[in-house]
């Protein structure tokens, strides 16, 4: 079955044990990998600031990964997600070929620069 | 935002070149909310393009980029005025 390249985000609930937190990562990475999908990264952020309370909690456990999956799985995947009450946010983005391109580049670590801020310190010295 | 020393609003708006174009960026990803942050004024809000010289493009991936983050709780989709 034809596979597409996915990133997921997702915030867990921080009033867990540490423990918790590798048991349903690996929840999330076993659903995946039942659906015939197969993990390329996973990458957890740990538990950071939220901009706003979500369920009353202003901290989150935020894990991003990267997968390839055949369509239908995503829609599985999700479901049980939802269900579950630990992970309180989840976004799933299908990568086109820009947005692989993208990646690729992250990876390589050479992303262009949009705000060169060396740039913007010597301007305002300028100004004073 | 406030603080922020390239904001647009601040009268650092240099060129009317849209920075993302100069940078040849092709996807502008939500959770580079350093980026986000300048593309927002002190409220929360998503910058017009005639402020910020940001090509159409841009500015659509821009918005969901914006609109992706303040769902996964990165950057406030409103910041309370302090009177």
């Amino acid at each position: 079955m034809k596979k597409d390249f996915y990133e997921m985000t997702y915030i867990l609930n921080p009033v867990l044990e540490e423990e918790r937190f590798s048991e349903l990562v690996s929840f999330v990475n076993k659903l995946i990998e039942d659906n015939g999908g197969e993990i390329v990264e996973v990458d957890e952020w740990g538990v950071k600031k939220l901009a706003y309370d979500i369920d009353k909690k202003s901290t989150g456990f935020y894990v991003n990964m990267y997968f390839n999956a055949p369509a239908p799985a995503i829609a599985v995947v999700e479901r049980n997600m939802r269900i579950n009450d630990d992970i309180m946010r989840y976004l799933t983005l299908k990568y086109d070929a820009k947005m692989q391109r993208y990646y690729e580049l992250r990876k390589k670590g050479d992303l262009p620069v949009i705000f060169d801020d060396a740039d913007a310190e010597t301007e305002n010295e300028d100004d004073n | 935002m406030i603080n922020n020393p390239s904001h647009p609003k601040k009268g650092n708006l240099k060129s009317k070149d849209c920075k993302f174009s100069k940078a040849g960026v092709e996807y502008i990803d939500y959770k580079q909310t350093d980026i986000l942050e300048r593309f927002v004024n002190d409220q929360g809000k998503i910058l017009p393009r005639r402020v910020t010289g940001t090509s159409a493009r841009h500015q659509r991936q821009l918005s969901t980029a914006v609109k992706r983050a303040r769902f996964m709780a990165m950057i406030p989709y409103v910041i309370e005025n302090l009177r």
